[in-house]
C-alpha cells in the first residue's frame, strides 16, 4: 500500500474508534434516558449514524460512478467499489438495528412501510452492484454496468429520507436534520453529533484502507501478468 | 359447636390474610407484566454487539486480504 493512504486510512479510522469509545461513554453513562421509550432508545445513537454514513458510502459510489464513467479513470472505480462494500456494511446495521429498536417500539421487528420497504431495496440494488460486477465474462463491461446500477441506486437515498414526510410512515418525523433546526434535548443531539462524527471517521478511514488494498491488488494482477 | 366456630373464624383469617397479600401482589404483578422486564436490554446490547461485529469484521477482513496481496507482491518482487 502507498504511504500516503497506509498513513491517512489507518489515522482516521484510529480517530474513529476513539470517538466510538466516547459514544459508548455517553450512551451508556452520560445521555438521559427518553422518557416514552426508555432504554430502548439508545439503539437510536448508533441506528441513525449507521443511517448517514450508508448514504454517504452510496453518494460516493455515485460520485466515483459517473467520474468513471465520464473519464475512465481506474481509480474512480476502485473507490466506487471500496465505498460500496463500506455502504453495504452501514446498510446492514441500519437494517438489524432498526427491527431491534421496532419490536419495542412498535410491537413488531419489519413492516413494509415506506422508510424500510426503501432501505432493504438500497440493500438489494448495492447487492446487485456487486453482483453485476462479478457476472459480466468481461470485467471492463461489468464495471460499467456496475457504475450504473452504483448511480440508479444512488437516487433512492433523497426518497428515503422524504419518504416519512411524503407517505404515511410508522417512522417519526425527521428530529435533527430539519429546516427549523434539531428539536432534540441537547445531550442527546451531542450524543448522536459524535456518533454522526464517529462513523464517518470510521468509514472514511477504513474505506481508505480498502482503496489501498483494491491498488494493492491492482498492482500484483499487472505483476503477475507480466511475469 | 366450639370447635366448628374455631375452624371457621380460623378459615376466615387465612382467607383474609391472602386476599390482604394478594391484592397488593396482584398489582405488582400487572405492573411487572406491562414493563417487559429486560427485554429491551437484550435488543440493545444485540443492536450494538451487532455493530461491532459487523465493522470489526469489515476492518480485519480488509488487513488481512491486505497482509496477504503485500506477501505476494514482496514475493514476486523478490
Amino acid at each position: 500500500m502507498d504511504k500516503r493512504t497506509g498513513l491517512v486510512g489507518p489515522l482516521l479510522a484510529a480517530i474513529g474508534v476513539g470517538l466510538s469509545l466516547l459514544l459508548l461513554w455517553q450512551v451508556f453513562f452520560w445521555v438521559p434516558t427518553e422518557v416514552n421509550q426508555g432504554v430502548v432508545q439508545r439503539i437510536f445513537y448508533i441506528h441513525l449514524p449507521a443511517a448517514w454514513v450508508a448514504f454517504l458510502a452510496f453518494g460516493i459510489v455515485a460520485f466515483a460512478s459517473a467520474v468513471y464513467l465520464w473519464l475512465g479513470d481506474e481509480r474512480a472505480d476502485m473507490a466506487a467499489k471500496s465505498a460500496a462494500e463500506g455502504g453495504m456494511i452501514f446498510t446492514t446495521i441500519v437494517l438489524t438495528t432498526g427491527p431491534l429498536w421496532g419490536k419495542i417500539a412498535w410491537g413488531t421487528y419489519w413492516t413494509w412501510e415506506p422508510r424500510l420497504t426503501l432501505t432493504l431495496l438500497l440493500w438489494f440494488i448495492y447487492l446487485g452492484y456487486f453482483m453485476v460486477r462479478s457476472a459480466t465474462e468481461n470485467p471492463e463491461k461489468g464495471k460499467r454496468f456496475a457504475a450504473v446500477v452504483g448511480i440508479i441506486g444512488a437516487l433512492n437515498i433523497p426518497l428515503i429520507h422524504v419518504s416519512v414526510l411524503w407517505f404515511r410512515s410508522l417512522h417519526p418525523q425527521p428530529v435533527v436534520m430539519k429546516a427549523e433546526g434539531p428539536t432534540l434535548h441537547p445531550d442527546m443531539l451531542t450524543t448522536v453529533l459524535t456518533g454522526l462524527v464517529a462513523f464517518t471517521f470510521l468509514f472514511v478511514g477504513t474505506m481508505i484502507l480498502r482503496y489501498g488494498l483494491e491498488r494493492a491488488e491492482a498492482r500484483l494482477n499487472v505483476l503477475e501478468a507480466v511475469s | 359447636m366450639k370447635r366448628w366456630k374455631k375452624r371457621v373464624s380460623g378459615l376466615l383469617l387465612v382467607w383474609g390474610a391472602s386476599v390482604a397479600f394478594a391484592l397488593p401482589a396482584a398489582a405488582q404483578a400487572e405492573q411487572l407484566r406491562e414493563q417487559t422486564l429486560g427485554r429491551p436490554y437484550w435488543h440493545v446490547f444485540l443492536a450494538y454487539a451487532i455493530t461491532l461485529i459487523l465493522v470489526l469484521g469489515w476492518v480485519v477482513s480488509i488487513a488481512r486480504r491486505l497482509r496477504r496481496v503485500e506477501d505476494r507482491l514482496q514475493n514476486d518482487a523478490g
